[in-house]
């Protein structure tokens, strides 16, 4: 019980550790044979998560929805897994291939692909709050895609999480010499750049103590989002008014971060910067990338009266949130000087605490917000809070079960060995959720549940999501045959409308590509604070200000205009057109089919034939041939289907 | 804009769109499914604050009772010293080069403190004179905007709380110095949404040298959704980014590629139930209104010889005398919100920012297109519903700055902003600094006073109009702002 001038009163269910709840009745951890997919595969598989969902669905007295076809399941899992459309030949093969396990190995093959990375990391690089320039006035470009590779990397070698973590947090901190074999010896540095995503002041006239304080705030404020999904922050300027963090441990918490050396507030160039080794082929410009370094005497940390640094007041050392259960792994191998109790904590011992035994909040915070990207929302809506304040789990004993199959799995999922299974593996939760039924449910709305569940909380059907930003233009490049699909490297300039770098203070340039970079994935689009990528931020990309655990999915005029107009998506339509008449050169008919396969990876069917055919006449009476299929293809990209995982 | 309930066989509307579609298909499915369907979808717009579930941009009725409808919001992008245009201290001038008494700066901090921050009293050299039948304080610098005193409040006594411009841009339009608050026309839209039917709701117009410093996030729905985001516009050229068809695409085939996409949506709508699917139809009808109506919006050729005057607009260069008009022109057009940076206010002396002639100028860019608005809002009664907010996100210290010329530095204690229509008094002074210019000596009026003010002048109260987020209900004001009574008419 936690003593408050109330008198005693419950602890909050999720700063109590998770424990794996039991399955429901007749149900067993899966074994392999009982996954074996059947032409229905469906809710009878005891499949943990189907078992947890099927329990309240039985209990509410609702049934599953069917499975959706194949050939929506296929574009859900490509776009899902890898944020790419499925290619023609890869419908075709998964359409034919009637074994049992074709969906098992589609599965398998999209994990492995070296663009899962590229999916996965970006929503990693929206809770780093990732962005090419310093931010503020001034927003002066900054080299730090080393790090968002490095994420994508990441996520491609399935690196676990609690090593993903310890990273990022404190790479500078950790004993080189002791690193996994195999690996890159700067890499726990380059992980360092998770909290280089702060933005930098270069504005004339600051205080740059002012603004490092600013920096060291958003450090400790990000870290309590993504790794707690606590608002910390609500304590920075008095105890929290409804979870038991007191203003003392937010400055506790604080200290872990106020000994790293100062970022560049105020001066032209920033701190701490990383020359790496020149990439093959680029000798001329070396690369860097910002990274944290410890100072070789901390600094002290007081608490801020009503949160301003102007008024500094008791002092505290680093220490964690005293109402978080947790314990510390055994430190004494890990610093000079462990071992002492006496010995004041680091970053490194706030990183291992954060992945480390019974400590209740991150495990369930990652494994929630992987649920929320492929349902559209989190099994705990508030995925940023899991607070008092926040919405209770809609399904807690799952929500449970998954924290604590990705602390210490025993699960297998279909096409995994028991004996691989490894602590803090992202992609083994991926298999467990993307092999379920309750994945697999077709999208379709069902009458009978818009009373009783509208918002889908129940979990009785999938629920057609709006592409991401970058994945909306990324379909458009693949379906249209330009997409480069270069993995990593500087971040790069594709065509944009006039007119927008003068938004900002500084006049920036942007001169477009005109090579292959002017058709990469809009993940690698060069991302500036003040003055944004247009058709990235009118779809919802996060801006790189804070922490981005969850996307708004909005639906404006703006990207009607974005999708019709935009030079870049104009571009697409029109290679999509040639790629028509190239591939199909004869039959009108296959010319269309070909375009819904590239695009919605189905046939069109006889409605929507006719409605195309009828467009194609009205065009072809004043166009060229070219200018007709352009037509189609602008249609067909600007369809809701097309940017929407079904 | 979604549809009350999206159940493809219980709903009798949906059931009808599917026979009308595979009935008329081949022609075009004509605008009377699409026009029953967007009815189905205003019904469903309630008045309060937008929800998730209903089109975020349907004009909704405020709880309280309004002063105002709309906002034009001019934006003083640097600064703008109070001490040269509206606060007239003859004291200071008096005390011009003595040392600021200590009890005024001790253990305060400005910008430049390391560097060109001074501490001597620097007096004015701007003549003023008192205006209109109020007997306002202006200086020579504003001869237009000394004719509209009589229907102006200022505020002599604003305060803020950041001294850096950044920052300070973003506090005042968002109430926080930390990213991420939605801005105040985000939060105007969200509360009331907008009566524009082909335009954005929120609209941003720029002039002067270069962008306001902070860029996109003064305009920002921060984690309002981006519906609310100011859309930017400009007087010249594309007015909105994307607003003209590609090249070889003529209006004519832009329509029939609009009414197909329209079909086939409309067909995945009746497959799949999903009401999305109807918002991002009406998304697109938008979008093609939006194409001929923001150029429309921007072809001045309509305006009287004399109107274009007025505004001192000469055609076709931007500027913020036509950013003005075009003001006037959004209000007329319905959108609730629009908001005009002018750069660069920031006199610290240096070059292109000397209180000399770079000031001058710039009060000459501003000076009649300001007044012109003013004026012509009036004379087309549009005045009583709009109300004109003019200031920069802080003024001007009362001791000079020494660079190559002294200049004055960043001032966050007191200085003057000024409010037209909207239930505003006009021909008032609220406020009055102590005799050097530095502090209010009366009714200090802060950022957060300042915005729970708008909002009840709009109809809405500061404490009621939230957002959920992160676990707690956040408010414009978060946990300050007292109304400003005497700013209420």
């Amino acid at each position: 019980m936690v003593r408050t001038n109330q008198g005693p009163r419950p602890i909050h269910w999720a700063f109590v550790a998770p424990r794996r709840p039991p399955l429901p009745e007749k149900t067993k951890p899966l074994t392999r044979s009982e996954l074996e997919p059947s032409p229905a595969r469906n809710h009878q598989a005891f499949h943990p998560i189907d078992a947890l969902v099927l329990e309240r669905l039985k209990h509410e007295g609702v049934k599953p929805a069917r499975e959706a076809d194949r050939a929506t399941l296929l574009r859900r899992l490509a776009l899902d897994l890898t944020g790419l459309p499925p290619a023609p030949a890869e419908i075709e093969g998964f359409l034919r291939d009637t074994g049992t396990d074709a969906y098992d190995k589609l599965v398998e093959r999209l994990l492995s692909s070296p663009h899962f990375g590229e999916r996965w990391g970006r929503h990693w690089l929206d809770v780093s709050r990732y962005a090419d320039s310093n931010g503020y006035s001034i927003d002066a470009p900054r080299s730090i895609w080393p790090y968002r590779d490095w994420v994508i990397q990441a996520m491609n070698r399935d690196l676990p999480f609690d090593q993903f973590t310890v990273w990022q947090l404190a790479g500078d901190l950790v004993d080189t010499n002791s690193l996994p074999a195999g690996t890159y010896p700067f890499e726990p540095l380059i992980a360092t750049g998770f909290h280089r995503n702060t933005q930098i002041n270069q504005e004339g006239g600051i205080d740059p103590e002012q603004f490092r304080v600013e920096s060291v705030l958003d450090r400790v404020n990000t870290t309590a989002t993504a790794w707690l999904g606590i608002t910390l922050a609500c304590a920075q300027c008095h105890d929290h008014k409804y979870d038991p963090f007191t203003q003392r441990d937010y400055y506790r918490f604080f200290a872990f971060f106020n000994s790293t050396i100062d970022d560049g507030h105020g001066k032209s160039r920033p701190e701490g910067t990383l020359e790496l080794p020149n990439r093959p082929g680029h000798p001329a410009h070396p690369t860097t990338t910002l990274v944290l370094r410890e100072l070789p005497a901390p600094r002290e940390t007081r608490v801020f009266v009503k949160g301003d640094f102007t008024r500094p007041a008791e002092r505290v050392t680093p220490g964690l949130p005293a109402a978080l259960s947790g314990s510390l792994p055994d430190t004494s191998s890990i610093t000079p000087g462990g071992g002492d109790p006496a010995r004041q904590l680091t970053r490194l011992d706030l990183a291992r605490w954060l992945v480390g035994p019974n400590q209740p909040l991150t495990a369930r915070v990652i494994v929630n917000r992987l649920w929320q990207e492929y349902f559209g929302r989190g099994l705990v809506e508030t995925e940023n809070d899991f607070g008092s304040q926040g919405t209770p789990p809609s399904h807690p004993q799952l929500l449970d079960w998954l924290a604590c199959e990705l602390m210490n799995p025993t699960t297998p999922a279909a096409g995994e060995a028991k004996t691989n299974l490894v602590p803090w593996s992202l992609k083994h939760l991926h298999r467990l959720i993307v092999t379920s039924a309750t994945y697999r449910q077709s999208s379709r709305q069902r009458p009978e549940l818009t009373s009783i569940d509208p918002a889908n909380r129940l979990l009785a059907r999938q629920r057609r999501l709006r592409l991401d930003a970058e994945i909306v233009r990324d379909v458009a490049l693949a379906a249209s045959g330009l997409l480069d699909q270069t993995v990593g490297g500087p971040s790069v300039f594709p065509p944009q409308p006039d007119g927008v770098m003068n938004l900002g203070q500084s006049h920036r340039e942007w001169k477009a590509s005109t090579g292959p970079d002017r058709h990469r994935r809009g993940l690698y689009t060069f991302f500036w604070r003040a003055t944004p990528y247009p058709s990235l931020t009118v779809f919802d990309a996060a801006d790189g200000f804070s922490s981005c655990t969850r996307r708004l999915r909005s639906n404006t005029p703006l990207q009607a205009l974005t999708l019709l107009n935009d030079e870049a998506f104009h571009e697409c339509a029109r290679a999509l057109a040639a790629r028509l008449l190239r591939e199909e050169p004869r039959d009108e008919t296959r010319r269309l089919e070909l375009a819904f396969r590239l695009c919605l990876s189905r046939q069109p069917d006889r409605a929507e034939r006719r409605r195309l055919l009828t467009l194609l006449r009205e065009e072809g009476k004043t166009g060229s041939a070219s200018d007709a299929w352009t037509a189609i293809a602008r249609v067909v990209l600007n369809l809701d289907e097309t940017i929407t995982r079904e | 804009m979604n549809l009350p309930a999206p159940a493809p066989d219980s709903n009798p509307l949906l059931s009808q769109t599917r026979r009308q579609f595979f009935g008329r298909c081949g022609l075009g499915l004509g605008s009377i499914a699409l026009g029953s369907l967007l009815q189905g979808a205003h019904a469903t717009a309630s008045a309060g604050p937008a929800d998730a579930f209903a089109n975020p941009m349907a004009a909704r009725r405020p709880r309280l009772a309004a002063r105002a409808k709309n906002v034009i919001y001019l934006f003083m992008a640097g600064g703008p010293s109070q001490l040269e245009l509206f606060d007239y201290k003859p004291r200071l001038v008096e005390l011009n080069g003595q040392p600021i008494p200590a009890s005024y700066i001790e253990g305060k901090r400005f910008a430049f403190m390391d560097s060109s921050h001074g501490t001597k009293l620097l007096g004015t050299r701007r003549r003023f004179q008192r205006h209109g039948q109020c007997g306002r304080w202006v200086s020579e610098m504003f001869p237009h905007t000394a004719g509209i005193v009589d229907d102006v409040t200022f505020v002599t006594t604003c305060a803020t709380n950041l001294f850096n411009h950044a920052p300070a841009k973003l506090f005042m339009n968002t109430g926080s110095g930390q990213f991420g608050r939605p801005s105040m026309g985000a939060w105007v839209t969200y509360g009331l949404g907008s009566e524009a039917e082909d335009l954005p709701g929120f609209v941003v117009l720029q002039s002067g040298p270069r962008g306001p410093r902070g860029g996109a996030v003064n305009w920002g729905s921060g984690f309002l959704p981006t519906s609310f985001q100011g859309v930017p516009l400009r007087g010249t050229g594309q007015p909105i980014l994307n607003i003209a068809s590609p090249a070889g695409v003529s209006a004519a085939r832009q329509r029939s590629a609009l009414d197909a996409i329209r079909d086939l949506n409309l067909h995945r709508l009746v497959e799949t139930g999903d009401p999305e699917i109807a918002t991002r139809i009406a998304a697109y009808e938008m979008a093609y209104r939006m194409q001929s109506s923001a150029p429309e919006l921007i072809d001045l050729s309509g305006e009287s010889e004399a109107t274009l005057r007025l505004y001192g607009v000469e055609r076709p260069r931007p500027s913020f005398a036509r950013n003005c008009l075009l003001a006037r022109r959004l209000i007329e057009r319905g959108v609730r919100f629009v908001q005009l940076y002018h750069t660069n206010w920031d006199s610290h002396g240096g070059p292109g920012e000397n209180l000399q002639g770079d000031f001058e100028k710039i009060c000459r860019e501003v000076d009649q297109g300001q007044a012109a608005l003013v004026h012509d809002l009036k004379a087309r009664g549009l005045l009583d519903d709009t109300l004109v907010i003019w200031g920069g996100e802080f003024g001007r210290t009362p001791m000079g700055e020494n660079r190559d010329t002294t200049g004055r530095n960043h001032h966050i204690d007191a200085f003057t902003m000024w409010f037209a229509g909207g239930g505003v008094p006009a021909g008032t002074l609220i406020g009055e600094t102590d005799e050097l210019g530095f502090r209010p000596a009366v009714d200090r009026c802060h950022v957060h006073d300042l915005h729970a003010t708008l909002l009840h002048l709009l109809g809405l109260d500061h404490e009621k109009l939230t957002f959920r987020f992160q676990g707690r209900d956040f408010r414009f004001t978060d946990v300050h702002g007292d109304l400003i009574r005497k700013l209420i008419a």
